[in-house]
C-alpha cells in the first residue's frame, strides 16, 4: 500500500485511519477543503459528525456558509446517510454513478465525497464494507470522482479496519506531534504548531515540552525565524495552568525571540487575559476571524435515533 | 462580568479591627466619627450596617458638614449574602471585587460593617470564617475595615471568633494592635468551616481521575446549557468547575467525584466536588495570585466567575460547592 497527503489530487480512491477524533476532523476538513479550492462539488456524508468537520473548516478559515447555499458543499443528512447503507448494494452502485452525473450536469469539473457513509455497517462489517467499497470503485473508476474512506479507531474495529485498508491501494496519511485524542499538535510548518482539542492537567507537560523544544531549535538554527507560533484555531478549551504557562514561557523567551499565539477564540482569549497575557511583552495574541466558530462546550446534539440494522 | 487580572505582589495593606459594642446607639456612636474622619480625608466609605444604623450614620455626618461646600458621596452599600447558602468566604471574595474597584480609582476605602444576627446560621460560625476570609481576600487592598460586633450576641462563636481573626481592635476611637489575633488559615483548620445546606441527591455523578477532567467538563457543560446559560457563561463555568476538579486530581485522594444539579432549583446549576484528601489552606484561591506563582490562580480565578464557591473540609475529606446563575 502506498502512503499519501490529503491533498494528494492524483488518487481517485484512498482511504485513511484517524486515530483520534481530532485527526479524524482535521482529515475530513482538509479533503473537503481541497475540494472546494478545485472548483469542485464537494459532498459530505453526516452521521452525526458534520458539526464538527464544518467547525474544522471555519477554523481553517474556509468559507462554508456561501458553498452550502449554493450547493458547492452538500452535507447529506444522517438519516439519508444511514438509509443510504441499508439499500441493496447495485442501488448503491447507481446511487454513487447518480450523484457523479448530478456533479457533472450541474457544471461542476468533478466531484468528490468523504464521511461517515460505512460507520453504521454492522454486523458483518468486514464483508459488507468490501462488497460495498468495491461498488464505490467501479462508480468511481474513469471518471472525474474522487472519495475518502474514513476507517476511524473510534467507529470502527480494528479487525475491520484492517480488512479495510488492505482494500485500499492508498492510505491517506496526516503526521502529529502528539495526539492523546484529547489534544492533536501538528508542525504546520518549521516554527509553527497547530492545536487542536483541550489542553488540561492531564496533557500540559506536552504543551510545555513543544514550546520548549521549538524554542530550543530556533536558537539553534542560524536563519530561523524570530517568532514562535502556536496556532490555536482548533483549540476549545485550554486551562488556568496552561494559560500560565504559556504566558511563563514567552515572559522567559530570550529578547531577540517572541511567542505568537494565532486564531484565538474567544473562551481561550478570556482565560489567556485573566492570567496575565496582556501583560506579557514578548507574547502576541491574535483572535479568530471567524465569524462562526463554536467554543468548546457545543450544544449537545439532537442525536437522531439509529435505525441502521 | 468583569473578571480581575491584578499582578500586584503580596504586601498586606489592609486594616481590619473589631469593636464590641454594647447596643444599637453604641453602634452608631462608634461608627460615626470613623465615617466623618474618612470624610475629612476625603476617602469613600462603604458600609454593610442594618438599615436604621445607614440611616442613623447619614443623619449624623450630614449634622456634621455642615459648612462644608459639595455634599460628600452617599456611603457604598456592600452586597449582601445572595441565595439559599450562607458562605463567608464567598462575600468575601465577592467585597473585595467592590473594594478593589474603589480603591483603583480612589486610592483608600473606609468601610464599617455591622453583625446581623440573621446570618448567623446555626452558630454564628460565618462570621468568623468572613472575617478570616476577608484577612486573605483583601490583603493587598488599601481598606480600613471596622466590624462592629455587640458584646453579648446570641452565638459566643461570634465574639469568640471576632476576637481572633481581627488583627486591631476599636479602643476609644483608635484602632491598635489586638493580642488574641490569630494567622486566618491557622484559625480555621482549627475551627473548621462551615458546611452548607444539605442538598438532596444530585441529578448526575462524575467520578474522574487527572484523565478523565474531560468528562467533568462535559458534564458542566450539559447542564449550564440546560441552566440556560449562554454560551460564554457556559465556557465560563466549564473552567470554574475544571479548575476546582484539577485542584481535586491534584491533591486529593480516594473518591474524586463531581456532583450536579441542574439547573431546575431556583435557576442555579450547582456543582460539588468532593476528594478524600485535606488542603493545607482552608481558603484556596481568596487571594489575588502573585503573578511570579503558577499555582493558585485556577481557584481565585474559578471565585471570580461563580456566584458561590464555598470549600470546607469534614472527616470524608475537602468538598467545593459551586452554585452560578445563568
Amino acid at each position: 500500500m502506498r502512503t499519501t497527503t490529503v491533498e494528494d489530487r492524483s488518487v481517485a480512491h484512498a482511504c485513511a485511519v484517524p486515530g483520534s477524533e481530532e485527526e479524524l476532523w482535521e482529515v475530513s476538513a482538509a479533503f473537503l477543503a481541497d475540494g472546494l479550492a478545485a472548483g469542485e462539488q464537494v459532498v459530505y456524508f453526516d452521521d452525526g459528525t458534520a458539526d464538527a468537520v464544518l467547525g474544522r473548516l471555519v477554523d481553517d478559515r474556509v468559507p462554508v456558509d456561501g458553498p452550502l447555499r449554493d450547493g458547492r458543499l452538500r452535507v447529506v443528512e444522517t438519516e439519508v446517510t444511514r438509509a443510504a447503507m441499508r439499500i441493496p448494494l447495485h442501488e448503491a452502485a447507481s446511487g454513487f454513478a447518480a450523484l457523479i452525473d448530478d456533479a457533472l450536469g450541474a457544471g461542476f469539473p468533478g466531484i468528490r465525497w468523504t464521511g461517515q457513509y460505512s460507520s453504521r455497517l454492522r454486523p458483518h462489517a468486514g464483508l459488507w464494507l468490501a462488497d460495498y467499497d468495491a461498488a464505490m470503485e467501479r462508480a468511481l473508476v474513469g471518471r472525474p470522482a474522487r472519495a475518502l474512506c474514513l476507517y476511524d479507531r473510534t467507529r470502527y474495529p480494528d479487525d475491520v479496519i484492517e480488512v479495510m485498508r488492505g482494500l485500499h491501494d492508498v492510505q491517506v496519511e496526516s503526521p502529529a506531534l502528539y495526539d492523546d485524542s484529547l489534544l492533536r499538535v501538528t508542525r504546520v510548518r518549521p516554527f509553527r504548531l497547530r492545536l487542536a482539542g483541550e489542553v488540561d492537567h492531564s496533557n500540559r507537560p506536552v504543551l510545555n515540552r513543544l514550546v520548549a523544544a521549538t524554542l530550543d531549535e530556533a536558537l539553534r538554527g542560524h536563519d530561523s525565524p524570530a517568532v514562535l507560533e502556536l496556532d490555536l484555531s482548533s483549540l476549545r478549551f485550554l486551562d488556568v495552568a496552561g494559560a500560565v504557562a504559556l504566558v511563563h514561557a514567552a515572559e522567559e523567551f530570550p529578547q531577540s525571540h517572541r511567542l505568537a499565539l494565532s486564531g484565538v477564540r474567544p473562551g481561550v482569549q478570556r482565560v489567556l487575559d485573566r492570567c496575565g497575557a496582556p501583560f506579557a511583552a514578548q507574547l502576541d495574541v491574535t483572535p479568530h476571524p471567524g465569524s462562526r466558530c463554536p467554543g468548546f462546550p457545543l450544544p449537545p446534539p439532537a442525536d437522531p435515533p439509529d435505525g441502521a440494522a | 462580568m468583569r473578571v480581575e487580572t491584578t499582578r500586584s505582589a503580596g504586601v498586606v495593606r489592609l486594616r481590619h479591627g473589631v469593636g464590641f459594642t454594647a447596643s444599637a446607639a453604641d453602634v452608631v456612636d462608634r461608627a460615626a466619627p470613623l465615617v466623618a474622619a474618612a470624610r475629612a480625608r476625603g476617602e469613600p466609605v462603604a458600609l454593610s450596617v442594618r438599615a436604621d444604623t445607614a440611616r442613623a450614620l447619614a443623619e449624623r455626618t450630614a449634622a456634621g458638614a455642615g459648612t462644608a461646600g459639595a455634599p460628600p458621596d452617599p456611603p457604598i452599600v456592600l452586597a449582601r449574602p445572595e441565595g439559599p447558602d450562607r458562605s463567608g468566604q464567598t462575600l468575601a471574595a465577592r467585597w473585595a471585587r467592590e473594594l478593589r474597584t474603589v480603591t483603583r480609582s480612589r486610592g483608600g476605602v473606609t468601610v464599617v460593617v455591622e453583625h446581623d444576627g440573621e446570618l448567623d446560621g446555626t452558630d454564628g460560625a460565618f462570621w468568623t470564617e468572613l472575617d478570616a476570609a476577608l484577612n486573605l481576600a483583601l490583603s493587598e487592598v488599601a481598606a480600613t475595615v471596622v466590624c462592629l460586633y455587640p458584646q453579648l450576641p446570641l452565638h459566643r462563636e461570634v465574639v469568640d471568633g471576632a476576637g481572633q481573626t481581627h488583627p486591631l481592635l476599636l479602643v476609644d476611637g483608635v484602632l491598635q494592635a489586638n493580642r488574641r489575633y490569630r494567622e486566618p488559615r491557622e484559625l480555621l483548620v482549627e475551627r473548621g468551616v462551615p458546611a452548607p445546606a444539605v442538598l438532596g441527591p444530585p441529578d448526575r455523578r462524575i467520578g474522574f481521575d487527572t484523565w478523565q477532567l474531560a468528562a467533568v467538563r462535559h458534564g458542566v457543560a450539559d447542564a449550564a446549557w440546560a441552566a440556560g446559560c449562554d454560551g460564554d457563561r457556559v465556557e465560563d463555568l466549564v473552567l470554574a468547575v475544571n479548575e476546582v476538579a484539577t485542584n481535586a486530581v491534584e491533591h486529593g485522594s480516594g473518591d474524586v467525584h463531581l456532583d450536579v444539579w441542574d439547573g431546575g432549583r431556583a435557576g442555579a446549576l450547582v456543582c460539588e466536588v468532593h476528594d478524600g484528601g485535606r488542603l493545607a489552606d482552608p481558603l484556596p484561591g481568596l487571594r489575588a495570585p502573585h503573578p511570579a506563582d503558577p499555582r493558585g490562580r485556577g481557584l481565585w480565578i474559578a471565585r471570580q466567575l461563580c456566584d458561590l464557591l464555598h470549600v470546607w473540609t469534614d472527616a470524608a475529606g475537602t468538598h467545593v460547592r459551586i452554585r452560578a446563575l445563568p
